[in-house]
């Protein structure tokens, strides 16, 4: 009985993403033949080859692979900037006693409650007085303040559970604050740090509200807002957009089994043990 | 400028970047949507930016049902989605916890839907609930449960359902994990004095386990509150607010109004009330989380 | 040469003084030991010689210069923490060079130290394991190792045994004693453990709420407590306190008993004043078991309540001037409870402390 519900559960959540899969390794008349085929009988590679643009006789509207790289490039490098930015206030926080430390905290919080949605009305207003609107800058900006906060939250909690000793220690051993930083307890915070910056690099490659609206063209676009695009074609072209969805998962999917065991341990103890 | 120099200084100064950062990104934009919340700004007509209106806008979301629908269904959304993501998370790591073979497995397994991106979600679904090619739909012909197919996600209430599914699929393995990790935290000995005393599994549960699991419940579903807006990507592309507004929640409207219908005034204003909206929510359970933590000698 | 000056050193945590103005000269090689009660700032103050706290107020000097202001990896000192703060990504051989590595000595240079002062702690067959594999008592030696092999100038330790259980502790205190007359330098060693502190130190000094009461050797501090405060901490059992008021130069106790007081001190007295009367347990023994038999200001018959026997000495608990006090029977014989017995108490030995301030008398 248990291991049945367990089964059931386990269906539930494996299911409507490997459905996603399957669909897109299969031809486009397995999606339509009624009766419904279950597994894929003939596997095909042409979803993917459609979708990057090598198949020219298949209708193809939407530019994949600069989407691709946009996403890549606005993902990394708001993930760097704002681990190093993020890491830093962590550090403070876990570190120092300063006047206004607490509020200081909670509005860092509180900014991280804010709607994508409801942030990129005003967002957009900006952006286009500056223009910044469709350029890969604009949107590495947002997603730096996106995860600076998250960061924060997190870092702060790895950092806590280093002992103040080893620093002080390393300081007498005749380190620099710098140096017994980078030398000690930078090392022990790397996993936390890995997966701190694996979840900054999700929620970039995954953000759609914000970057649906600051995108305009293949400048800026990303996947999520390609695939968007996609389903808003007039055709609907299913094993087409789930090979796009596909190559949305696998990158996410590699990181996220890479770091699972610390990302789970940094979220809850950072947060209960305040 | 002595000050920049002295010890005291450093947490500033390691924070600085940080606070600049969200000044520029979150603050500023938002004080320039406040601004724009008292204007009839329109996208079409920008000189309207500098056009004050007080509190029409405001006043005109008090008297617009569609509005309130909206800002209504949304409430209503978020709290079904938290408690039933948290019951069923409850559920199934009481579930995993209570076997002892491949625990890893079935973590690993739980946090796949953790890692999809909202728009792929609400894809997933809108494709296992399209009513011709639907996975849900030819399952249930195969079964022979049905003669005619279902209308999902064109039928008002049936489109809530689905994307209140949608949401509990991707979110409820959140809540699954964080309680799995408090459960194997949670020290022994308490449980087995319990039984000693004479309690049984039901009232060990009830006076040991899950007081112990209370802050990792508070901090999940903080967690979850920071973010209940991204269902915004889910509903975009599921229904887009349809069919006829039925599953219109106050985000939908809003960048329909902002962007479709270029109010930006309009839309800036439901904007405010649904920052208040999640803050509302996020301080709540906060503030649950403090109380929680109390007992468990966590230094504040 | 490195003696270490602090004078009238203050700690403030915000408005909070913690550490109220210390005075202390060590001289150079001399074994110093800060002991005294839970809080009352030992940690702090050896912080701030480390320089890991800032000194709120006065001044801080390590040979002859001022080092207030210099950062911990200028002052020359190395320490020992309480929880030995290895660094657990590091191998022991890396822990014990990693101050010599970043004071940029060439590799070739710290091999020989490194292995110096591990053959000095015992530490040869474990080089290559990580702290997570070293037992408590192999951490601790492997703590004082990556203290030894940079050559301060001042050691400093923050209670290194606390964490060791009772007999270990025992074993290394006496390792620590033989390590500083080896390498002989500057200690400053932080307990609240008082045999430790007399054990170990070449003098020590008693602190309570941010103050030092005494600074003494230890049989100065043991023989001629300054106040009530350091003779109640220091000795164990600790030393029997009654109070009383002056009459006839005696000190009559709260249950009428007359105790004689040595004249030099009673002749500073009158009567009527309030004092506390205080004996070690040992100067307080039955008749004919007592060190001094000659010279006596009580002789009173009492009851056993109970007896501890020790072996070579067996404890007493009586009742004297309305409290309980202990006394010790050297070479015993068994004892009834509720049997009574005649104790003496040695007059040499009888400290007298001021009612009101509970300063000693004697100075
Ligand atoms: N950062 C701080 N802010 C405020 N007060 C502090 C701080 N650190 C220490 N104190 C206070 O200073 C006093 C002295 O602390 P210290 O750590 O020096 O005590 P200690 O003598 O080492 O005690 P123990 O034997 O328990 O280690 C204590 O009352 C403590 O509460
Ligand atoms: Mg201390």
């Amino acid at each position: 009985m248990l291991r049945l519900t367990l089964f059931v559960a386990m269906m539930i959540l494996v299911v409507p993403g490997a459905w996603v899969v399957l669909t897109a390794f299969r031809p486009n008349v397995e999606v339509m033949a009624r009766p419904p085929v279950w597994i894929p009988q003939q596997w095909t590679l042409n979803n993917f080859l459609g979708i990057f643009g090598f198949l020219p006789d298949r209708q193809q509207g939407l530019p994949v692979p600069s989407y691709f790289i946009n996403s890549m490039v606005i993902s990394l490098t708001s993930t760097f900037v704002a681990i190093l930015v993020g890491m830093m206030g962590g550090y403070a926080f876990a570190r120092y006693r300063f006047k206004g430390k607490g509020a200081l905290f909670l509005s860092f919080m509180l900014s991280r409650t804010v709607p994508g949605v409801a942030l990129s009305l005003p967002l957009f207003i900006l952006w286009s007085k500056i223009g910044l609107i469709d350029t890969k800058f604009g949107l590495i900006l947002v997603y730096m303040a996106i995860n600076i906060p998250f960061t924060i939250w997190l870092t702060d909690g790895f950092f806590r559970q280093i002992p103040a000793d080893l620093s002080e220690a390393a300081q007498i051993d005749g380190c620099t604050r710098w140096q017994a930083f980078w030398k000690v307890e930078f090392p022990l915070a790397r996993s936390g740090l890995a997966s701190a910056g694996i979840f900054a690099f999700l929620t970039a490659w995954n953000e759609f509200a914000l970057a649906s609206q600051l995108t305009r063209t293949t400048a800026s676009k990303t996947m999520p807002v390609g695939l968007m695009d996609f389903t808003a074609q007039f055709t609907v072209d299913w094993t087409g957009m789930s090979a796009m969805a596909v190559l949305i998962i696998i990158p996410a999917l590699i990181l996220t089994f890479i770091v699972q065991k610390h990302l789970i341990a940094g979220l809850t103890f950072g947060g209960v043990k305040g | 400028m002595k000050f920049f120099r002295s010890p005291q200084a450093t947490p500033y100064l390691l924070l600085m970047p940080a606070i600049i950062v969200i000044l520029a990104v979150v603050l500023v934009p938002l004080l320039v949507s406040f601004w724009t919340s008292f204007t009839s700004y329109n996208l079409v007509r920008p000189d309207s930016l500098y056009n004050f209106v007080g509190l029409r806008n405001y006043k005109r979301l008090w008297g617009n049902e569609d509005f309130w629908w909206a800002f209504g269904r949304t409430v209503v959304f978020i709290t079904i989605a938290l408690n039933l993501e948290m019951l069923m998370g409850l559920g199934l790591a009481l579930l995993v916890n209570r076997i002892t073979w491949g625990q890893r497995t079935l973590r690993t397994i739980m946090m796949f839907p953790m890692m999809f991106s909202p728009i792929l979600v609400g894809f997933q679904f809108k494709y296992l609930f399209n009513d011709s090619v639907g996975l849900v739909n030819n399952a249930l012909f195969s079964l022979g449960l049905i003669t005619k197919p279902i209308p999902w996600l064109v039928d008002g209430f049936l489109a809530n359902f689905s994307i209140i599914v949608a949401e509990m699929w991707m979110s409820t393995s959140i809540f699954a994990i964080l309680l799995m990790a408090g459960l194997l935290a949670m020290p022994k000995d308490p449980i087995e004095a319990a039984k000693v005393d004479g309690c049984n599994a039901l009232q060990v549960f009830r006076h040991i386990t899950l007081p112990f699991l209370m802050p990792f419940i508070w901090i999940a579903m903080t967690i979850r509150s920071l973010d209940v807006a991204r269902a915004y990507d889910m509903v975009k592309i599921m229904t887009n607010g349809g069919p006829a507004g039925r599953t219109e929640l106050i985000w939908t409207l809003m960048t329909r109004t902002g962007y479709q219908n270029s109010q930006m005034g309009m839309a800036n204003a439901m904007g405010y009330v649904s920052i208040l909206l999640s803050i509302a929510f996020t301080i709540m359970f906060y503030r649950n989380l403090s109380k929680a933590r109390v007992f468990m000698g966590g230094a504040q | 040469m490195a003696e270490v000056h602090l004078s009238k050193v203050v700690k403030r945590y915000g408005s909070l003084e913690v550490v109220h103005g210390i005075d202390l000269e060590v001289a150079h090689n001399e074994f110093v030991v800060l002991v005294g009660p839970s809080g009352c700032g030992k940690s702090t103050t050896l912080r701030m010689i480390a320089g890991l706290e800032e000194i709120s107020d006065g001044e801080l000097k390590i040979g002859d210069r001022v080092v207030n202001s210099l950062p911990p990896r200028s002052r020359n000192i190395s320490m020992v923490f309480q929880s030995y703060a290895l660094y657990p990504h590091m191998t022991v051989r890396e822990n014990l060079g990693f101050g010599l590595k970043i004071a940029g000595m060439k590799p070739e240079d710290i091999i020989p130290r490194v292995d110096e002062a591990s053959a000095i702690l015992g530490l040869e067959k474990f080089m290559d394991r990580l702290p997570a594999n070293l037992s408590g008592g192999q951490r601790q030696r492997v703590a004082m190792g990556r203290a030894i092999v940079r050559h301060p100038d001042v050691f400093l330790f923050d209670e290194p045994l606390s964490n060791l259980d009772a007999k270990l502790r025992g074993q290394m205190r006496v390792e620590i004693k033989k390590l500083h007359q080896r390498v002989k330098t500057t200690v400053i060693y932080v307990t609240h453990d008082q045999v430790e502190a007399m054990t170990l130190a070449d003098r020590i000094v008693i602190m309570r709420d941010g103050y030092v009461e005494q600074v003494g050797t230890p049989t100065d501090v043991f023989e001629n407590p300054a106040n009530t405060f350091v003779a109640g901490f220091i000795g164990s059992p600790p030393m029997n306190q009654l109070e009383g008021v002056v009459e006839n130069g005696g000190a009559r106790l709260t249950d009428g008993t007359l105790v004689q007081m040595p004249e030099d001190i009673a002749s500073k007295l009158s009567d009527g004043a309030k004092v506390v009367i205080g004996f070690r347990p040992d100067a307080f023994a039955p008749k004919g078991h007592s060190l001094h038999p000659e010279d006596r200001s009580l002789e009173i018959a009492l009851p056993v309540i109970i007896s501890e026997p020790l072996g070579t000495e067996t404890i007493i608990y009586t009742q004297l001037g309305g409290k309980e006090v202990q006394a010790k029977m050297l070479d015993p014989h068994p004892l009834q409870d509720g049997e009574s017995l005649t104790f003496t108490l040695d007059l040499e030995r009888l400290h007298v402390f001021d009612g009101e301030t509970g300063k000693s008398m004697r100075a």
